[in-house]
């Protein structure tokens, strides 16, 4: 499954409204169970939450990759949140996260989840592209600029 | 003339849509009387690729690479049972590297003349960001590609097979 398959506007939100890391997981997380996703909201912030105990997932240039495995899922889900005014998420050049792809996978679907994975990683190279992200008003401009529409 | 189709390569990545690929191509087998494989890639540039970008940890890239083979070993295994229960022997493998790659040395290297993929995602997308691992492979290789869609009908296919 490509990354693309699991984009849609409910799982798209813009701005966040959190100013702070413990925040912001939390808000991309109910993203997923206010779009129906996921049931079990605790055990999916709870991965996620595991992994950046680990390292902060925060990139460079403003893009920070949440990611977990947790079985509460059987199906990779994506949740996107833009905080265009920037939250510290401890990121690796010490600038605030502004675009946030949170991915969760059932530990069975380690494939789908390393491709995807991957398609974030290639897309946070394009500065340009992540910064028109950024700069989107609405959920449904994202996915208009993610598929190139 | 012998049958236009030999040997048929069905390519399995942990996806509902690749499963739904395998009992079309044992249908296809059954039908044909072709061979089938069933390959299975450990996508180990992509975790090389995650790990440059720093989104994976060292112990990460263990970890997922371990969840692949076992991934890997467990769908396999699921596509020969489904074989199995029709009659059908597949001749499963799985390699390392990258998709695509792995995929077209594999159909080259065993002579596939058809490789039968799982439904594409339905939304495209114009950016170069966004390829498909399996459609880059739908592309590259040498022999034609069946991609198999409609789950409910391929179930019922395969259901109806004695």
């Amino acid at each position: 499954m490509a990354l693309i398959g699991l984009i849609s506007e409910k799982i798209i939100k813009t701005p966040l409204v959190s100013t702070d890391k413990p925040d912001v997981l939390r808000e991309l997380v109910q993203i997923l169970a206010d779009a129906g996703e996921i049931d079990n909201y605790d055990a999916v912030l709870n991965a996620i939450q595991d992994r950046e105990d680990k390292q902060s997932t925060g990139l460079e240039q403003g893009i920070a990759v949440p990611h977990g495995k947790t079985e509460a899922v059987s199906t990779l889900k994506l949740a996107i949140g833009i905080a265009p005014q920037g939250i510290d998420f401890n990121s690796m050049d010490g600038q605030p996260s502004k675009l946030f792809f949170l991915l969760v996978a059932s530990p069975g679907q380690a494939g789908p989840h390393v491709a995807a994975l991957a398609e974030i990683a290639k897309l946070a190279r394009s500065k340009a592209f992540c910064n028109a992200l950024i700069n989107a008003a609405s959920p449904h401009e994202v996915v208009e600029l993610m598929t190139g529409e | 003339m012998s049958s236009p189709i030999e040997k048929i390569m069905v390519y399995i990545d942990g996806t509902e849509q690749s499963v739904t690929a395998a009992q079309y191509a044992i249908c296809l087998a059954s039908f044909s009387g072709a061979e089938l494989v069933a390959q299975y890639v450990i996508n180990t540039r992509a975790v090389e690729d995650l790990l440059r970008a720093s989104i994976f940890l060292k112990e990460e890239q263990v970890e997922y690479e371990h969840d692949m083979e076992a991934d890997a070993e467990r769908y396999l295994n699921y596509v020969n049972e489904l074989a199995l229960k029709k009659g059908i022997t597949i001749t499963k493998r799985q390699s390392r590297g990258s998709v695509n790659k792995e995929i077209a040395d594999a159909v080259a290297e065993l002579q596939i003349d058809l490789l039968v993929i799982g439904e594409l995602s339905r939304i495209r997308s114009r950016r170069d960001e966004f390829y498909d691992e399996t459609e880059r492979a739908m592309r590259s290789v040498s022999c034609s590609v069946l991609i198999v869609k409609d789950e409910d009908k391929v179930w019922e296919m395969y259901q109806s097979l004695v």
